[in-house]
């Protein structure tokens, strides 16, 4: 390879990885249905959470994060934050509640869009009950 | 230092300095900002006041309206019906954040400059509360003139 076609190749690459880096967020359209006898209680996770949606953009929710339930949708349970904000980054930013079944972060709601966004793989996120106040 | 060089160096400081927000600083307004109707929301967008891409200064679009500029140390609010809220701007590409805004609900969102091909690009992002209310209290008020308390 030439010289210049290696600059240019590299130009080229770097032009794509700066341009394309970040992709849009998938989202499944999804029914926010009340959670019966569930709709209101207050949980918080015990220990902290990794998150990886398909975006790529980790997300980490810390220890104690405390969350009101706020529904349901066919992936588990829906979780507001109460005291902090999730969000959800690809090409865009999207606010995000925690998507929560069997023990596990499986995803994201999007209150706006209202979708889901599946994790990479679900991530470990057992629940304390809290007061509701 | 050379003449030319020292004229450069002159002329490269006073365009940062001018880049930044100029308004009265947010603990000197902070009394003029009128109260939130119980039937609105509240966004403060703010800017901290980085030298990092000073003059990109993008217009910031909420809900598809020119709501204000993002500059560096700069802070604005805009009060909305409740709902769902969309905040861009746009330099070489257009960076979104989508929201909802409750009624009597404060919320904060940093524009953050980020790296692109040609330019630098402005991103819209929201912010724990608790972390927007200590960031702004370090900026200025860019915003529309305020009614004398």
């Amino acid at each position: 390879m030439t010289r210049a076609r290696f600059v240019a190749v590299g130009l080229c690459a770097a032009a794509s990885l700066l341009a394309g880096c970040a992709s849009e967020v998938r989202r499944e359209p999804v029914e926010l249905a009340v959670a019966a006898g569930e709709q209101g209680r207050r949980v918080a996770n015990d220990g902290d959470v990794e998150a990886i949606p398909e975006s790529r953009y980790a997300r980490r929710i810390a220890s104690g994060t405390e969350f009101v339930v706020v529904g349901r949708i066919a992936q588990g349970l829906v979780l507001k934050p109460t005291q902090t904000v999730l969000t959800v980054e690809g090409a865009h930013m999207h606010e995000a509640y925690a998507v929560h079944r069997d023990g596990q972060l499986v995803g994201f709601y999007l209150p706006v869009e209202r979708a889901f966004t599946p994790l990479v793989k679900p991530a470990p996120m057992p629940l304390q009950e809290r007061k509701t106040p | 230092m050379k003449p030319i060089t020292r004229r450069l160096a002159v002329v490269a400081c006073a365009a940062l300095l001018t880049a930044c927000a100029s308004g009265p600083k947010h603990a000197e307004v902070q009394a003029s900002i009128p109260a939130l109707k119980a039937t609105e929301g509240r966004l403060y967008i703010y800017r901290s006041s980085s030298m990092l891409g000073a003059a990109i200064q993008p217009n910031v679009v909420v809900n598809g309206k020119v709501a204000g500029e993002s500059k560096p140390g700069g802070f604005f609010f805009v009060d909305l019906a409740p709902g769902t809220v969309e905040v861009s701007t746009s330099t070489e590409v257009e960076k979104k954040l989508t929201l909802t805004l409750e009624a009597g609900q404060t919320r904060y969102v940093r524009t953050t400059v980020g790296f692109g091909l040609m330019v630098g690009r402005v991103y819209p992002e929201l912010v724990d509360s608790a972390v927007g209310a200590k960031e702004i209290a370090e900026t200025s008020y860019i915003g529309k003139p305020l009614a004398k308390p």
